[in-house]
């Protein structure tokens, strides 16, 4: 009987970041569709796709013009208050498709739907998909259009290009930049900082608020926490902008040259020592010292206490998750637990993790969600106490799951204690 | 403006129709697309998915791919997933994106038929018509690929077409296999929901084809000019259904509306967003396709009695006559439990 693909981490450290198998590239067979790849599959079901990215600026309406296939599951997002009024759909037909007439019918289709709105949009996103990709349209000059024809109200193009997945500016990169570019120059603020990467906000309760205002940044935005659109354009005014996903970094960089905001990068992690490295490393690019000491004795203490309790527990780990699964998986191996299995798509950036990985825990698992012999997956054999991740609930319905991927974003060492309390939760 | 929405999210595509038919047929079904078609046809589109594994992949095309037509690598895609997986056979089912580069569907089907050895089916949906045109053209295809022998008619048999989650509710789809039952058929073969492809293959020994929905007709002619079979049209699932008195409204599958003309004393009007068949079309039936038509024709029409999705509520809050709620999934992506 056939079954699904699946390698050991020592193997795969074996053979090296530059000989990854192609089951677990997810990019060189069919894609597996299952509800484990929803998220990938279609990446505004689960999270911020595209389309609920471009919606981020507040105050703002989306007109998608496309297909109606590519509308279709606006259907769900609509079901959310927040959002049923802030969708619109220009339908293509076949000879959209032939003559590009569609184009022509933008600036009067954004006229009429901004008349429509009982409040008038400040912004109007235009989302456009695969078929305009393949015509090659120009919609920056189109949006341009529109916004001659409406006074006070800007357009910007959100670009749905699925088939640019793995290319230079994959969709949730360019999207990033296009909410970005509406920003207009204004007088820098000593005080103010954005932090960019995700659209919803990152969880209140992390310490990174506290500690950026113990160094003189008490003026802190990010879109998700801006409700109005003139609060949004404030985000001109910060004097760093701080990236916590790397998807932001060509949209960090535009900012650099067009409104001369630098920026430094952080990285979401869950081991306790990368994270007072990267506190540390930010110290030194602002020319402070950020004490943290605080937060990391508390959640040194946290961790300890879950290693004497936990240690041995057995853990699979999928990638629809607020977390790298590679860097989740070497830090929980860290902290006692044991890693079974892990479905997630494999890369050479991740294969730093996996090297360490293997060292510790060589018989831990690597499966692809995407690979067709997913299929094949009928219950896991290592019979994990738990799940982590909404994908891998799907793989092992009958263990406690903890989804870990709420809009609101965990970071930094409250990220870490908020996991573990969450896997005390479930395992108790 | 033509073609402009501002209330109505757009309804199922052709494609989700397509997968619908293939869905229960052991077929390795690949969707032509990037990802996004095929996340949005089973997250959205297709109830059975959440529930039962079934042999549906993306193809998925990259741009360069798309630009260069590579289709030998997706035929060299299609056979390894064969490989890692037990299949009767492929389906192909297009998307917005091989309507854009003219994809060769007779072409791509020979190929994968030869390196395969197994048959292979292609329905060329755009994602630009409705799910009723995919899922009628699947059938149709499906029978002429499979459906070949000539056979006795089994006076036992009744071959039931169009009675897909995205045509109607699980308790609907209940109510039409039931309905057969009683009028004695021994064997229901539910198209496209739960009959195999063995079925198909034997579609020719159903003393009897019946459309439930619009994507069922023109099979089930099809049928009839093939093997003679007798073919009724109708949807049993709205017998029951009590109109009141006075002019009804009926927007819905075109089906549902001539079953319930054909059940009630009410004076009724057909308008539908989907196909609208001649033989079924009376004096004043109509296909809509924007969202001011459909609020003109219900406050102007004089109508007492609406039979309609929910989804259509909205268009029309000034209404003042009597709403019947008849859930359609391709509409609304909620029902009774699709």
């Amino acid at each position: 009987m056939a079954r699904a693909v699946s390698y050991k981490a020592g193997y795969i450290a074996s053979l090296g970041k530059d000989n990854i198998p192609s089951e677990l590239k997810g990019n060189e067979g069919l894609v597996y569709s299952s509800p484990a790849t929803l998220a990938y599959n279609s990446p505004g079901a689960e999270g911020f796709g595209v389309k609920r990215a471009g919606l981020a600026v507040p105050e703002s309406v989306m007109l998608i013009v496309a297909p109606g296939c590519c509308g279709r599951n606006t259907r769900y997002v609509t079901k959310n208050p927040e959002y049923n009024v802030r969708f619109f759909y220009l339908m293509m037909d076949e000879t959209d498709l032939v003559t590009s007439r569609h184009l022509k019918k933008i600036p009067e289709a954004v006229k009429e739907i901004v008349e429509f709105c009982k409040v008038r949009p400040k912004a109007v996103m235009i989302c456009i998909t695969c078929v305009d990709a393949l015509l090659g349209t120009d919609m920056k000059r189109v949006c341009s259009k529109c916004e001659e024809l409406l006074e006070g109200v800007r357009v910007a193009p959100c670009y749905m290009y699925a088939l640019t997945r793995e290319g230079r500016r994959p969709p949730m990169v360019d999207v990033r930049q296009q909410i970005y570019s509406l920003l207009t120059p204004s007088i820098r603020k000593g005080n103010a900082i954005n932090l960019l990467g995700f659209f919803a906000p990152v969880d209140p309760d992390c310490e990174m608020f506290e500690l950026l205002k113990s160094v003189g940044f008490d003026d802190i935005r990010q879109i998700g926490t801006c409700k109005t659109y003139d609060e949004f354009l404030k985000m001109s005014q910060a004097n760093l902008n701080l990236v916590l996903n790397n998807e932001a970094n060509p949209a960090a960089e535009d900012m650099y040259n067009n409104l001369k905001i630098p920026y430094a990068g952080l990285t979401r992690v869950y081991g306790i020592d990368q994270v007072a490295k990267q506190y540390k490393a930010l110290g030194q690019i602002l020319g402070v010292e950020i004490e943290d000491s605080v937060f990391y004795e508390e959640t040194e203490d946290k961790i300890r206490a879950f290693m004497v309790k936990f240690k041995g527990r057995k853990v699979n780990i999928g990638e629809c998750i607020n977390a790298n699964p590679f860097e989740l998986a070497l830090t929980l191996t860290r902290y006692g637990m044991k890693v079974g299995e892990i479905y997630a798509t494999l890369s050479p950036e991740h294969f730093v993790y996996v090297k360490k990985l293997a060292e510790l825990s060589p018989d831990t698992m690597l499966l692809c969600n995407l690979d067709p012999s997913m299929i094949n997956y009928s219950a896991s054999e290592y019979a994990p106490d738990l799940t982590l991740g909404k994908d891998a609930a799907y793989y092992c319905p009958d263990v406690p799951n903890i989804p870990w991927n709420s809009d609101v974003q965990p970071y930094g060492y409250k990220g870490i204690v908020k996991l573990i309390n969450a896997i005390e939760e479930a395992l108790s | 403006m033509k073609g402009l929405r501002k209330v109505l999210t757009p309804f199922a595509p052709d494609q989700s129709g397509a997968v619908g038919v293939l869905y229960d047929s052991a077929a390795l079904i690949v969707i032509i697309d990037a990802g996004g078609c095929t996340g949005n046809i089973c997250g959205f589109d297709e109830p059975r998915w959440q529930d039962t594994a079934a042999g549906i992949f993306s193809a998925g095309l990259r741009d360069m791919d798309a630009i260069l037509g590579r289709d030998e690598l997706l035929v060299k895609k299609i056979v390894k997933a064969h490989e890692a997986g037990e299949y009767k056979f492929s389906a192909l089912v297009g998307t917005p994106v091989p309507a854009v580069i003219a994809t060769d569907y007779n072409a791509l089907t020979y190929m994968i038929e030869r390196k395969t050895g197994k048959p292979c089916v292609a329905v060329p949906s755009n994602g630009m018509r409705l799910y009723d045109k995919g899922a009628s053209d699947a059938y149709v295809r499906l029978v002429e690929k499979f459906a070949k022998d000539e056979r006795p008619f089994d006076e036992n048999t009744v071959g039931i077409f169009g009675a897909l989650p995205l045509d109607m509710g699980r308790s609907s789809r209940d109510k039409v296999f039931e309905y057969y039952k009683n009028q004695g058929y021994g064997n229901v073969r539910m198209y496209g929901c739960g009959a195999s492809l063995e079925d198909v293959m034997d579609a020719s020994s159903n003393s009897l084809n019946v459309a439930v929905s619009s994507s069922g007709i023109d099979v089930v002619k099809k049928l009839c000019g093939k093997f003679g079979t007798e073919y009724k049209i109708e949807d049993p699932a709205v017998f029951d259904l009590v109109i009141p008195e006075g002019r009804t409204l009926v927007v819905h599958d075109e089906v549902a509306g001539y079953s319930i003309r054909n059940n009630t004393e009410s004076d009724v009007t057909v308008a539908t967003f989907f196909t609208l068949h001649d033989e079924l079309k009376q004096e004043g039936d109509l296909i809509l396709t924007e969202e001011d038509e459909f609020t003109k024709l219900v406050m102007n029409g004089g109508f007492d009695n609406l039979v309609c999705d929910a989804t259509y509520l909205p268009l029309i809050p000034d209404y003042k006559g009597r709403v019947m709620i008849l859930p359609h999934y391709a509409v609304s992506s909620a029902g009774d439990d699709s």
